[in-house]
């Protein structure tokens, strides 16, 4: 199991015990018969940003993809091993899916918005799992809103088609989306690579606060995002973790050379 | 060695870094080695050639601090690479203290050259070979990036620091002597005091590319033998056998 070392500087008391949210045991993954996951061992914390780095083909998408099982929906992949999360393996086919999408949310490297209003788009996924009158549900859309740092730029067209929205502003309503269902585990697949800088940092400040909140796992191959961002960070490389630690020890004095050689940009 | 990045011109920079910095630390070991000639031989003119040639060192450092700038910018270097440039900039700023302190005993040695000699003057080629080869082999390890060389190095200071307690008594006992050599006595002590920092910017250095080759600072504490600043005039140090004859 590979697990993040004691860290050798004092923190606050609130800081200084990450709680385990996903136990990932001997993870291994097949498309058809290739195998892109190794056995992957990890753990993740709650309340912390993750991020998974690596050069293309290395995994990371499909680590993260396994965690909310959305790889299911493609013919001849598959997961042994297990997810354990809060000690439950999400991998067990009596799993319900739709829960299991509701507690583990996802967001894409492009932004994903429904055809409908912005609206619509924060109320659709609320009355999937839950029955509420107009004024609570009003109340879910705009606290969704506010927490992805959109409502006030929205509030005041939020019957506009969410497609209306510039593509930073679609990638936080997509966002808050994930955010409006209430779920526990925040999964960003290249949340920031389709947008301008200004947008990207308005990303990272969101996921910032949010980590309060939720277990957040972000895949990255933009290094400098994961550095800023995240709180862990895993290299991950043909299938394999190599490194997993605290994101200040990968950066400044990783203790594998593949990962060094990846990171200061001399990697084949 | 190390491999070498996808983009070569980052390799180039990081080269260029380092190479500035070599030459800085020779020009600095060249500078210390003319100034003690010029103490040892009581030369003023070679002692003035090592004040002037102090502003080379000066534009060196310029230098390497607008490399290391436009590194950090450009590049967002990482790991090692990260801490390859942060070294070269801590280096190149002790490189410079010890230039500016070898210009300073030169420029002591034309002062010192006005009055009689004195024998403790004979202290001060000791003191300052030893920064030399302190420095040559500081440097050595930097540019083998030898952490075990530098911790040698950085071992070496303690003989520094004994030289120097040594060389303050001497000078001491000799002003107390006789009130004609304080002039040149004075002026010893600030070279010595000088040539004693070498030193400790020599460890400094060594310090430095021991994180740069291991990603971690050198935990051992240093034992530190320079005792000067606790020391009393001999004669009032009636309790120490060492000082009774002087």
């Amino acid at each position: 199991m590979v697990s993040i070392p004691a860290i050798d500087r004092p923190q606050p008391a609130s800081l200084a015990t990450p709680q385990p949210k996903v136990q990932i045991e001997d993870l291994r993954f097949y498309y058809r018969n290739f195998e892109a996951l190794k056995g992957i061992n990890l753990t993740l914390y709650d309340k912390r940003v993750t991020s998974f780095i690596g050069p293309s083909g290395c995994g990371k998408s499909t680590l993260l993809r396994c965690l909310n099982r959305i790889y299911e929906l493609y013919p001849d992949q598959r997961a042994t091993g297990k997810v354990l999360v809060d000690g439950a393996d999400i991998l067990d086919p009596r799993q319900d899916l739709n829960l299991l999408r509701a507690r583990i949310g996802m967001v894409f490297q492009k932004p994903t918005p429904f055809p409908m209003s912005i609206y619509d788009n924060i109320a659709f996924g609320i009355r999937l799992y839950e029955k509420l009158g107009p004024s609570q549900l009003d109340e879910r859309v705009e606290e969704a809103l506010r927490r992805a740092a959109l409502w006030d730029e929205v509030k005041d067209k939020l019957r506009e088609s969410g497609l209306s929205l510039s593509g930073g502003q679609q990638q936080r309503l997509c966002i808050a989306r994930a955010v409006a269902v209430k779920p526990e585990i925040l999964l960003l697949d290249e949340p920031a690579s389709a947008l301008d800088p200004i947008s990207t940092q308005r990303i990272e400040e969101l996921i910032s606060e949010l980590k309060s909140d939720y277990c957040i796992i972000i895949v990255t191959h933009n290094m400098q995002q994961a550095a800023r961002s995240s709180d862990y960070t895993a290299f991950m490389y043909l299938g394999q973790m190599i490194e997993y630690d605290h994101t200040e020890a990968i950066f400044t004095h990783p203790k594998e050379r593949q990962t060094e050689d990846y990171i200061t940009g001399r990697f084949g | 060695m190390v491999s070498e990045h996808i983009i070569k011109s980052y390799d180039q920079e990081l080269q260029r870094l380092d190479n500035t910095v070599a030459e800085m630390g020779g020009l600095a070991e060249s500078q210390l080695a003319a100034a003690i000639e010029a103490v040892a031989k009581r030369d003023s003119e070679l002692a003035a050639r090592v004040v002037k040639g102090d502003a080379r060192v000066d534009e060196l450092e310029r230098e390497v601090e607008s490399l290391v700038v436009r590194l950090l910018a450009l590049r967002q270097p990482m790991a090692r690479d990260l801490r390859q440039i942060i070294a070269g900039l801590k280096i190149s700023s002790d490189l410079e203290r010890i230039a500016d302190y070898a210009a300073n005993v030169a420029k002591r040695s034309i002062a010192l050259n006005q009055t009689p000699p004195v024998k403790p003057a004979n202290g001060i080629p000791r003191m300052g070979r030893l920064g030399g080869a302190m420095i040559k082999d500081v440097l050595d390890a930097f540019v083998e990036r030898d952490a075990e060389k530098a911790l040698a190095v950085w071992l070496r200071d303690e003989e520094m620091d004994d030289l120097y307690t040594s060389l303050f008594r001497e000078l001491l006992t000799y002003m107390i002597e006789d009130p004609r050599n304080i002039t040149a006595c004075a002026h010893l002590l600030f070279m010595a005091k000088n040539l004693e920092r070498i030193g400790d910017h020599a460890t400094n250095i060594a310090e430095t590319l021991y994180f740069l080759v291991h990603g971690t600072p050198l935990a051992q504490v240093r034992p530190k033998r320079d005792r000067t600043s606790l020391a009393l005039a001999p004669d009032a140090d009636i309790d120490d056998p060492e000082n009774e004859e002087g």
